[in-house]
């Protein structure tokens, strides 16, 4: 039996300033499940970081059709709803919870430990474990850093750490914002290997925006392309309909 | 609660993180407090000091009159119910107003003191009750003459005539108290005015001696009377309107009309100083919390993307401004009072020894200071904070 989508999204539209003038993200159908790993691509400025902002409920969509987020334990949040109804709080807990987010690079609070920026994302997240955070950090390799500042590690260490951060509370949605542009080539390799692998070892679901395709398909994750407007207008569009999942 | 003490406890961690900028921020503001601080000490040291030495030496407020004429009691009562005298006593003829005084176990000591009527309520006397028709509130000289103390008996006599035709009124008395040196400068009891009116018409042949006290009649004319203003601004106008009355009066109005001048002037510089000086310092405290904030924003996003809420963030800098505040106001408030100490010796040993400290940091004012910058710090942070809050969390974690 399939279980539900961990994000479902309809006919969701972001407006956006950016840098040549205003843009429009459309997707129009868009579904991502447990287990699954989705790789948006696409030249600059066709909304990557857009996409991943309004699949983290961090950025409010212009207008919403459908966009429901179901958690593990079978519960729904209609994000739709609740961006119109203003309701932050439910938003911002809902994120909290069920969300881990990747960043290109900054993804770790300068004034805490390696620890401590996982068990802040615990804490917040409703859940305590610290043998969790001592499990992934062995596991990503940097179990000896974990009393140490972000500021005192290097650039693959950093971001081998912001991945631990992001799975910390154990969400089921887990995006990456470019995650391997920072660091070197060399390196880019075993840190998306290890994304991969921790998300598929905490039955999550994984969505990442890169500009390196073919390095994100050589893990085994599937690309989603962005598709631009023909007519001239600044529009692109993220496409992967619920039916068309394996 | 557990999100506060959660929130609480980041605040502190990101402070400890930069405790150098922290420091500088904490002994920036102290910077522009410590000099306020000092200002109203000095405030309080010099203008209060010298408002109070005035307002409180009754003698600034006396109005007396000078040469012995006649004035009924429908005079004396008239002058009593204007709203601002406080109060009125009459006076009899100078020549007649003194007399001799010893102690019964110290024959042969005898000083002459000038007698001064007096009452209940006299500014003079301050606290100490009105004496008795038998007994007296010796000055301080007079008393420090006689070696008086509350409760001695002590002789008074008033001679008159001379040669064989010499007669003494002389009366036991009592010594009700003794009078605060600022009363009266010279040798002098107070006495209640039954026993000034017998001493004066003693003196003129009217009694015997022998004779007592008695309750003044009615149809008494004085020649004098000492009343004493109700505040200090008062003198001035009952000087104008006693000499307008064609009473010739002595009265500090001139000296007190410069000083309350003065006064009035120094006050507004004052004010002015410490209105610019608290304004900018409130200023300062806005734009530097502010400016933190701003700077912060970044983490400020990811922690709205890790799922703290806006409230959270209304909160953090709130309490980062209070530790900061509190530490700035503590400095301040140490730097100020070391350089009060620093005043004070320097101005005490320009002036006499009893000179009294010109810079006092008054703890209430200290405490208030603290309070206003507590105030100010928490809602510069909120406004600050209230711009944090509200942003979307996915603005500010990108660098572009």
């Amino acid at each position: 039996m399939h279980s539900a989508p961990a994000l479902l999204l309809e006919r969701v539209e972001r407006a956006h300033a950016s840098g040549s003038g205003r843009f429009l993200l459309e997707v129009d159908a868009f579904a991502v499940r447990r287990g699954e790993a989705v790789a948006l691509t696409g030249p600059s400025g066709t909304g990557k970081s857009t996409m991943l902002d309004l699949l983290a409920l961090a950025s409010r969509p212009t207008s919403a059709g459908r966009f429901v987020l179901a958690t593990r334990e079978g519960g729904e949040v209609d994000v739709a709803a609740a961006w119109d109804a203003g309701d932050l709080d439910l938003l911002t807990a809902t994120r909290a919870v069920h969300v881990g987010y990747v960043l290109q690079q900054g993804g770790l609070l300068p004034f805490l430990t390696l620890r401590e920026n996982m068990r802040l994302a615990q804490r917040v997240g409703g859940r305590g474990d610290l043998a969790r955070i001592e499990e992934l950090a062995r596991r990503l390799g940097i179990d000896g850093l974990l009393d140490r500042k972000p500021a005192t590690l290097s650039v693959g260490q950093r971001q081998r750490a912001a991945i631990a951060r992001a799975l910390a509370h154990g969400p089921e949605i887990v995006l990456a914002d470019e995650p391997t542009a920072s660091v070197h080539p060399a390196l880019a390799d075993t840190v998306l290997a290890l994304l991969v692998e921790q998300v598929r070892a905490a039955d999550a679901a994984l969505v990442i925006a890169t500009h390196d395709p073919e390095r994100a398909a050589r893990h085994g994750i599937e690309i989603c392309a962005a598709i631009l407007a023909t007519d001239g207008t600044a529009r692109s569009r993220f496409s992967r309909p619920a039916g068309a999942a394996p | 609660m557990r999100r506060l003490a959660l929130v609480a406890a980041l605040a502190w961690r990101d402070l400890v993180h930069e405790a150098r900028l922290f420091a500088c921020t904490a002994t920036g503001f102290a910077a522009v407090l410590a000099p306020l601080l000092v200002l109203f000490a000095l405030k309080h040291g010099v203008i209060e000091g010298l408002r109070e030495t005035l307002v409180q030496n009754p003698r600034a407020r006396m109005v007396v009159n000078t040469a012995n004429r006649g004035f009924d009691q429908q005079f004396l009562a008239t002058l009593a119910a204007r709203p601002d005298v406080a109060f009125v006593v009459p006076r009899t003829r100078t020549l007649n107003a003194e007399a001799r005084f010893e102690r019964p176990d110290r024959a042969g000591t005898v000083f002459r003191a000038e007698l001064l009527a007096t009452a209940a309520g006299d500014p003079l006397l301050g606290a100490a009750p009105a004496p008795g028709p038998r007994g007296i509130v010796a000055s301080a000289s007079l008393a420090a003459r006689l070696e008086l103390a509350p409760g001695m008996e002590v002789t008074l006599r008033a001679p008159r005539g001379a040669g064989a035709s010499r007669e003494v009124l002389e009366l036991a008395m009592t010594v009700a108290s003794i009078a605060p040196p600022s009363a009266f400068d010279r040798d002098g009891a107070f006495v209640a005015l039954p026993v000034l009116a017998l001493v004066d018409d003693f003196t003129d042949g009217l009694v015997a001696p022998g004779a007592e006290p008695q309750d003044v009649s009615a149809a008494r004319v004085f020649a004098g009377f000492r009343a004493h203003a109700r505040r200090l601004e008062d003198v001035v106008a009952i000087d104008h309107a006693l000499r307008r009355g064609g009473v010739d009066v002595d009265t500090r109005a001139g000296e007190i009309a410069g000083l309350l001048e003065l006064d009035r002037n120094l006050g507004l510089l004052f004010a002015v100083i410490a209105g610019l000086g608290g304004a900018g310092y409130l200023v300062s405290l806005a734009v530097g919390l502010y400016a933190n904030v701003e700077r912060k924003r970044r983490d400020f996003a990811l922690m709205r993307l890790i799922g703290l809420s806006g409230r959270d963030l209304l909160l953090l800098p709130a309490i980062q401004a209070t530790c900061i505040a509190q530490a700035g106001s503590a400095l301040a408030v140490a730097v100020a009072l070391a350089v009060t100490r620093v005043v004070n010796a320097v101005a005490a040993e320009a002036a006499s020894a009893d000179a009294r400290a010109v810079c006092i940091l008054d703890p209430a004012h200290a405490a208030a200071a603290c309070a206003a910058t507590l105030a100010g710090a928490i809602l510069a942070a909120a406004f600050a904070g209230a711009r944090a809050a509200r942003i979307e969390p996915a603005e500010g974690i990108r660098d572009e």
